[in-house]
């Protein structure tokens, strides 16, 4: 097993550009999640590793093997790959029984029959499916159905494992038990992961990294921690955690602080972003850092409260303050019409306004 | 299996798969290309294709238009192809309607019955009508006798197209009834819920989405009746009305001393533009249907509009068309060729005879065309399915540069009349070095049938194809298996009960083809179809219609078992 390295990759489509320019290198063993809205270019990256797509320029490398180099032209077919994937739609061979599904890949492979049964056997085993083998496709649960995708990806041993938003197809409970359980198996096996998903609390909990993706560009590369905590711009401070967002401009700071001056002339002081600032900055705050205080003082603004949800573990409310319309989480229900709001320095960070996402 | 140990990729040779596209692409090509080029090549020839002496002209084209009746000719053709159309369109739209969503006492069984002419040429469709309806015809005679006065001539313009539209208001009905039925039932409840009756529902939502479903069967029965031969020259041929199609016949095959091979070739070049404009107009006609197309894989179907008290009205209505248009056609010939002499003067029990099928079964000759149309049905079937199979893998589930290209060739002939592929096929073979090996045997037969119905076939298999997921190909595909293995392995297992239904498809096609093989045949490769022609041309109608009832029973009996013993869906 080796790393996996994309080097400066690029999917176009006639003048679209699905993936732009990206590179990575994904050590041996990782889990790393690509991450971002529908239609960001995660799953043609994905499915350019596999070579189910064509890459159109850079290079796709596993160790020294070389599988895509847009310079030689140099493209290894899938099925010489050698790599692991799970679809979204599990892509069940629905002629075959379970074994028989697991079987096919281990035939083209020229395996003894002794190890064939005792591989699928094994991998049969380890996702828990040991008694299913000889049921077919449609008589499987959703659940059942993508542990035996997993087990068909993984019986072969491939070097890598691609796995294409495997647990979207699962209902809410199943999925956070399907994630525990599939990070689990990942951490036994050592096997280098490529997930991909648009949900960032799924990302959040399964992954060593996180690439976050927009318009086929990776916007941050980094820990759960460092993206959530310190988001490098205001995409990625949006989509983790769908950050507020309250408009001014900067009217002065320093250590990596500045004052921002909100739209209703209050003035408030927030963290300076990776993403360097100009004039008209944003400050992203999460809903659920923002707290409800009995006065005015430091970092508070005046808000008016527009309306309210029962979440179940918070309440959650939409105000119009300072400029702008934001959320606030609480454990308390308001029962003002009027409120004063905390914004702490600490949890707040600073972007140009440019950078702010379109909503 | 918790030490992953780098396993090795499968070994797979991409240069195989490489080469059978090419194969196919090639080979779908000449296939196509073949009977048209030498057409195209005579068009333009003084002399006829296979002396070396000829030269280049236009002179055909000059003569084709300057000659005397040419322009009645192409009026009678047009004439005749808008009414069939409008005909078939009218009756198989409304019957398509009433027999799929009302409560029409017997639509199970009226609906079977519809669909029966499809199942059979409309050489044997004419003749019937021509035994029930012709000048002499059982029920003529009977009006006559009944009335004193003579009900209809079908010996003119007017009444063959009418005949013609009759026969081919099945394939409308056809077509429109998939649209009626399938239609989601969620948009006529909408309907209902907005305030709309049952009845409103249907005619406001339903019928107006049977457009794509009316323009495709309806430029399809234009062409159809562009190219028809059958019907023009037995109800034409007595009064000298003659269509593209039975002057290309007469100059092809009866000239009196040596048929005119110019004429033929501009002639078939004519009809070959006419027809490809029409092909095309389809397609754009087809462009924006999107705009109709419904939810698919609902379970839920519309429910039934009661036609309360005209229930019983509507019933004796299209109870009559099919009794008239379909039960007594095919009872004409039943009955026809069960006697010695037909006439509703004479009760027909009176002269109920066995001489008919006695002839067939004594003349070898008979004999070798029923065998004929099966070999080549059966062989053809399954040629002609192996083909279509591979040209759709490789035109929708590959990544081989040209796989448009061939789809658009290997659909090409659905603008090739039968006439036409025949005449080509017929050229090629004389003008080709080395196809005489097979002239005038079966095998030519074979490959002109399999040309002309590819895009039969391919109807049958492209849907089911985009049935199955390109994920199954993918999965095989990371799994280590080259194209050709994913093919073979995943999407033809799953593609099986396609296969059966491209085969009974094909075969009977090939069963009820004669046009195509009019130019092809030769004493020893007759078929049942070729054969009837000729005997209607000595004027033997008892043995025409024995052999049609033969071709009639072959064909029940193999509708009944590919429908029960390979489950294969053949017309809805």
């Amino acid at each position: 097993m080796a790393d996996l390295i994309l080097d400066d990759l690029s999917i176009s489509y006639g003048s679209y550009k699905a993936v732009s320019n990206v590179s990575l290198t994904i050590p041996k063993g990782e889990f790393l999640t690509l991450l971002g809205p529908s239609g960001c270019g995660k799953s043609t990256t994905l499915f350019a590793i596999s070579g189910l797509n064509h890459a159109t320029s850079g290079a796709i490398r596993m160790g020294e093997r070389v599988l895509f180099d847009g310079r030689s032209g140099t493209v290894v077919p899938p099925e010489q790959r050698n790599i692991g994937l799970v679809f979204q739609s599990y892509a069940l061979w629905p002629h075959m029984s379970v074994a028989q599904n697991l079987a096919y890949p281990l035939k083209l492979r020229k395996i003894g029959r002794a190890e064939q049964d005792e591989r699928i056997r094994e991998a049969l085993e380890l996702v828990e499916m040991g008694r299913f083998a000889e049921r077919y496709p449609f008589e499987l649960s959703g659940g059942q159905q993508q542990r035996v995708a997993l087990a068909r990806a993984l019986v072969y041993r491939p070097g890598l494992l691609l796995l294409d938003e495997p647990l979207s197809n699962l209902d809410a409970k199943l999925r956070e038990r399907a994630r525990v359980w599939l990070r689990e198996l990942q951490e036994r096996l050592g096997v280098t992961t490529v997930y991909v998903t648009h949900d960032q609390a799924e990302a959040l909990a399964v992954s060593d990294r996180i690439a976050v993706m927009d318009t086929g560009r990776i916007r941050q590369l980094g820990t759960p921690k460092e993206i959530y905590e310190t988001p490098a711009d205001a995409f990625v401070a949006d989509f983790i955690g769908s950050s507020n967002f309250l408009t001014g401009t900067v009217v002065g700071g320093s250590d990596g602080a500045a004052s921002v001056r909100l739209d209703d002339r209050t003035v408030i002081r927030a963290k300076v972003g990776a993403g360097g600032t100009g004039e008209n900055v944003v400050v992203a705050v999460r809903p659920e850092r923002l707290q409800i205080v009995g006065g005015a003082g430091d970092n508070v603004v005046q808000a008016t409260v527009q309306g309210g949800a029962y979440l179940g573990s918070v309440y959650q409310y939409e105000l119009v303050g300072a400029g702008s319309t934001f959320r606030v989480q609480t454990s308390r229900e308001i029962a003002d019409s009027q409120v004063f709001v905390y914004v702490p320095p600490e949890a707040s960070t600073l972007f140009s306004a440019q950078s702010r996402p379109q909503a | 299996m918790t030490e992953l140990a780098a396993g090795s990729p499968a070994h797979a040779g991409r240069d195989r798969s490489t080469a059978i596209f090419w194969t196919v692409s090639i080979l779908t090509t000449i296939l196509v290309i073949g009977p048209i080029a030498p057409i195209i090549l005579q068009a333009f020839l003084d002399q006829p294709l296979y002396k070396p002496e000829a030269a280049l002209t236009a002179g055909n084209f000059v003569r084709l238009f300057t000659e005397a009746g040419m322009g009645r000719i192409v009026l009678n053709t047009l004439f005749f192809a808008v009414v069939t159309m409008v005909v078939a369109q009218l009756f198989g739209s409304v019957m398509a309607v009433i027999v799929g969503r009302t409560n029409l006492p017997g639509r199970k069984w009226i609906g079977e019955i519809l669909i029966w002419p499809l199942f059979v040429s409309n050489l044997v469709m004419a003749f019937g009508w021509f035994t029930m309806y012709g000048p002499s015809g059982y029920i003529t005679l009977a009006v006559k006798a009944g009335t004193g006065l003579s009900p209809w001539n079908l010996y003119s313009l007017t009444g063959m197209s009418i005949v013609a539209g009759l026969s081919q208001a099945p394939l409308a009905y056809l077509m429109c009834i998939g649209a009626v039925t399938k239609a989601d039932a969620q948009l006529e409840d909408a309907a209902r819920s907005a305030g709309a009756s049952p009845m409103k529902a249907l005619l406001s939502i339903t019928v107006p989405m049977m457009r794509p479903a009316m323009v495709y069967s309806a430029v399809l029965n234009f062409v159809i009746g562009i190219e028809m031969l059958a019907i023009p020259l037995v109800f034409g041929g007595p009064s000298g009305i003659h269509t593209v199609t039975t002057f290309l016949y007469d100059q092809g095959i009866n000239a009196a001393v040596q048929s005119d091979y110019g004429i033929v070739g501009a002639g078939a070049v004519m009809l070959l533009v006419i027809v490809g404009l029409l092909v095309w107009l389809q397609g754009r006609l087809m462009k924006d249907s999107g705009r109709f197309v419904t939810v698919r894989g609902k379970a839920s179907r519309p429910s039934l509009v009661d036609l309360g008290k005209w229930r019983w009205v509507a019933f004796a209505a299209v109870a009559a068309y099919v009794l008239f248009t379909i039960v007594a056609v095919f009872a004409g010939i039943f009955m026809r060729a069960s006697v010695s002499f037909l006439t509703p003067l004479v009760p027909f029990w009176k002269l109920l005879t066995l001489a008919n099928f006695e002839l067939i079964f004594s003349q070898p000759g008979y004999i070798r065309a029923i065998l004929n149309s099966v070999v080549i049905s059966f062989l053809g079937g399954i040629i002609g399915t192996a083909c279509v199979v591979l040209i759709a893998l490789v035109a929708k589930r590959s990544e081989f540069r040209f796989r448009r290209a061939l789809e658009y060739v290997a659909l090409f002939p659905r603008s090739l009349p039968g006439i036409i592929a025949g005449l080509g096929f017929f050229y090629a073979v004389i003008w080709v070095p080395g196809l005489d090996m097979i002239r005038g045997t079966i095998w030519i037969l074979i490959a002109a049938f399999v040309v002309r119905y590819i895009p039969i076939g391919f109807g049958a298999i492209a849907p089911a194809l985009s049935q199955i997921g390109e994920e199954l190909d993918r999965a095989s595909r990371i799994s280590g298996g080259d194209w050709w293995t994913t093919v073979t392995r995943i999407v033809l297992p799953l593609l099986k009960p396609a296969l059966f239904s491209s085969f009974a498809l094909l075969f009977i096609h090939f069963f009820k083809e004669y046009v195509t093989a009019v130019f092809l045949y030769q004493p020893g490769s007759e078929i049942i179809g070729s054969t009837m022609l000729q005997l209607y041309a000595q004027g033997d109608n008892g043995p025409v219609s024995a052999l049609a009832t033969i071709q009639v029973i072959i064909t029940a009996l193999f509708v009944f078992m590919a429908r029960r013993l390979l489950g294969a869906k053949i017309y809805g």
